[in-house]
């Protein structure tokens, strides 16, 4: 067990909408999540899965109850946490090797420094050959691929990635966990980078996660340790526990009648 | 990639509807005879406008450069003519490009200042509406009256025209970047200068571009404006002292000089602008070719 890297308490958040509902996003959250882990968040539309993310980010601030990141308590954003949005969220006036340097120029690092950083992540991405792209030349999942290589070069430890590959195709999405899971294990220092990452897809779930948290309507209703042996090949996901496993998530999510 | 055709290729429609214009004019002067005063014809031909007109500009002309004035006894000449019209656009274009900088940067400003944070927009708002509805042109008066009419009072004039239309065009496009540029600037650490500087003066860069458009049209507007009343040099000094005499084929021939300026500030701006703005798809050729 590592240390304790995220930790949310009683965490609420609610939004009054514009005809005057309240709408509770998250209902008295708790939940902990250790240093290193890949955390998958599933959970229906509307669940409250993007606004606990940002509420981590501290883009959001909570209605009630505390986030503590780090051991500290989130009062606003900071390069400790690093998001890629449901959103495009790649700034469409920098060229691509730009956007990736972004953060790093943001924390004044030294520009050659900056320069091979980018240089190196977008090629971990496979981007390579578009470093010196308008982001509008590039396809929706090139630029997903842009906002992964731009907060693994900023260093962050803690990565929150909301549906990052939900758009995407099979091929690519199966390309992209591939490069996501070989960039979380080879965290800086030996040390995994803690990974909280939305998803409606089950199966993409199952291949990336240490443990699925489960929420519905604002809250956590289960927590699922994931044991499977990393990489995770297609008969992983065929063995009896994984199977299992899948039907607990499918019932959570209306698929299946509980049995 | 296809080789860019030539510019005559890329233009001769536009040059055809401008022949075909003048044409029409010529014709309308053979016409349409009627005299604005005994020898002023209303509608004064090609050949009237680049002679007679042309050299009568000469009165213009101040002397000196060893140039004399025709107040000074001297002969209209060509050359007196011209440097009247050097001198004279020369006075305006000044007038108006120092009034559309201060009038700019200021209104950018303060545009980004009112956006920094909710509260001064919320102040700032209706004062601004206000602003936005009085008619320019009924201020003039007032600015002379405020900055004299010297220069100083001129470029204070075009200034505030250009200062409101910025002023309301940035605080307008500051409010409709999308909030994930400044959410995902944030999460990257990006303080509120450097949010401002990466992020928000880029976005708003393409609305920028129409304000100056905008902007330019109004600019050219004001600075006449300003001329008409109480200047002693500029086109629009030209224009008000042609009217007293109903030199009607000099008027025309200012307005002539206008349309040449205002196409080739536009124009200018254009194509610097386009540079900055490389990144929309807009900018892009393909389509346009
Ligand atoms: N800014 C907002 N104003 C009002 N209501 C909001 C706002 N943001 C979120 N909500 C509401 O909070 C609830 C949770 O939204 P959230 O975006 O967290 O869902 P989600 O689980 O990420 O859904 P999805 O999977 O569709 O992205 C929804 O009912 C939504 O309508
Ligand atoms: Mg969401």
């Amino acid at each position: 067990m590592g240390d304790v890297k995220i930790e949310a308490s009683a965490l609420s958040r609610s939004y009054r909408r514009a005809d005057g509902a309240e709408v509770k996003a998250l209902s008295a959250v708790d939940l902990r999540i250790e240093a290193g882990q890949f955390v998958c968040l599933v959970g229906p539309s509307g669940c409250g899965k993007t606004t606990l993310l940002q509420i981590i980010a501290g883009l959001v601030p909570p209605t009630g109850g505390s986030m503590v990141v780090n051991g500290q308590r989130v009062t606003g954003p900071g390069p400790s946490r690093g998001m890629v949005f449901q959103k495009d969220s790649v700034f469409p006036w920098m060229r691509v090797a730009a956007n990736v340097e972004y953060g790093l120029s943001c924390r004044g690092v030294p520009k050659a420094e900056r320069q091979a950083a980018a240089a190196h992540y977008l090629e971990r991405v496979g981007l390579s050959h578009v470093a010196g792209a308008w982001p509008r030349e590039l396809s929706g999942g090139m630029l997903k691929r842009v906002a992964v290589a731009t907060v693994f070069a900023n260093g962050a430890d803690v990565l929150l990635l909301d549906e990052p590959f939900g758009a995407l195709d099979y091929v690519t999405k199966r390309q992209l966990h591939d490069v996501l899971l070989t960039l979380w294990a080879e965290g800086e220092a030996g040390r995994r980078r803690t990974v909280m990452f939305v998803t409606h897809d089950v199966d993409e779930a199952m291949i990336l996660a240490d443990r699925i948290v489960v929420m519905r309507a604002g809250q956590i209703v289960d927590d699922l340790p994931v044991a499977a042996d990393r990489p995770r090949t297609t008969d992983a996901l065929l063995l009896p526990e994984m199977v299992r496993i899948k039907h607990i998530l499918l019932t959570h999510l209306g698929l299946e009648a509980a049995r | 990639m296809t080789p860019r055709p030539g510019w005559l290729a890329r233009n001769w429609a536009s040059l055809a509807a401008i022949a075909a214009m003048a044409g029409v004019w010529e014709i309308l002067s053979l016409i349409y005879t009627a005299e604005a005063a005994p020898g002023e014809p209303m509608v004064p031909g090609w050949e009237i406008v680049f002679g007679r007109t042309l050299l009568s500009l000469a009165d213009y002309w101040g002397g000196g450069l060893g140039v004399p004035s025709v107040a000074e006894g001297a002969p209209p000449s060509y050359t007196a003519a011209v440097l009247a019209i050097i001198s004279n656009s020369f006075d305006t274009i000044v007038r108006l490009y120092a009034g559309l900088a201060v009038g700019a940067v200021a209104g950018t400003v303060l545009g980004l200042a009112v956006s920094w944070s909710p509260w001064p927009r919320r102040v700032v708002d209706s004062p601004l509406q206000f602003l936005r509805t009085l008619p320019l042109l009924a201020m003039v008066p007032l600015f002379q009256l405020w900055f004299g009419t010297e220069f100083i009072g001129k470029v204070a004039f075009v200034a505030y025209g250009i200062g409101v239309i910025f002023f309301a065009g940035v605080a307008n496009a500051v409010r409709n970047v999308p909030q994930i540029f400044i959410d995902n600037a944030r999460t990257f650490g990006a303080s509120r200068a450097t949010l401002y500087r990466t992020v928000i003066l880029p976005a708003i860069l393409p609305e920028l571009r129409a304000t100056m458009l905008l902007a330019l049209g109004t600019g050219w507007g004001a600075v006449l404006g300003a001329e008409y009343l109480g200047a002693q040099s500029g086109l629009g000094y030209m224009i008000v002292y042609s009217e007293q005499f109903a030199y009607l084929d000099r008027m025309f021939f200012v307005a002539l000089l206008f349309v040449l300026y205002a196409s080739v500030s536009y124009a200018i701006f254009d194509r610097l602008s386009r540079r900055w703005l490389d990144w929309t798809a807009k900018s892009g050729r393909a389509v346009a070719g």
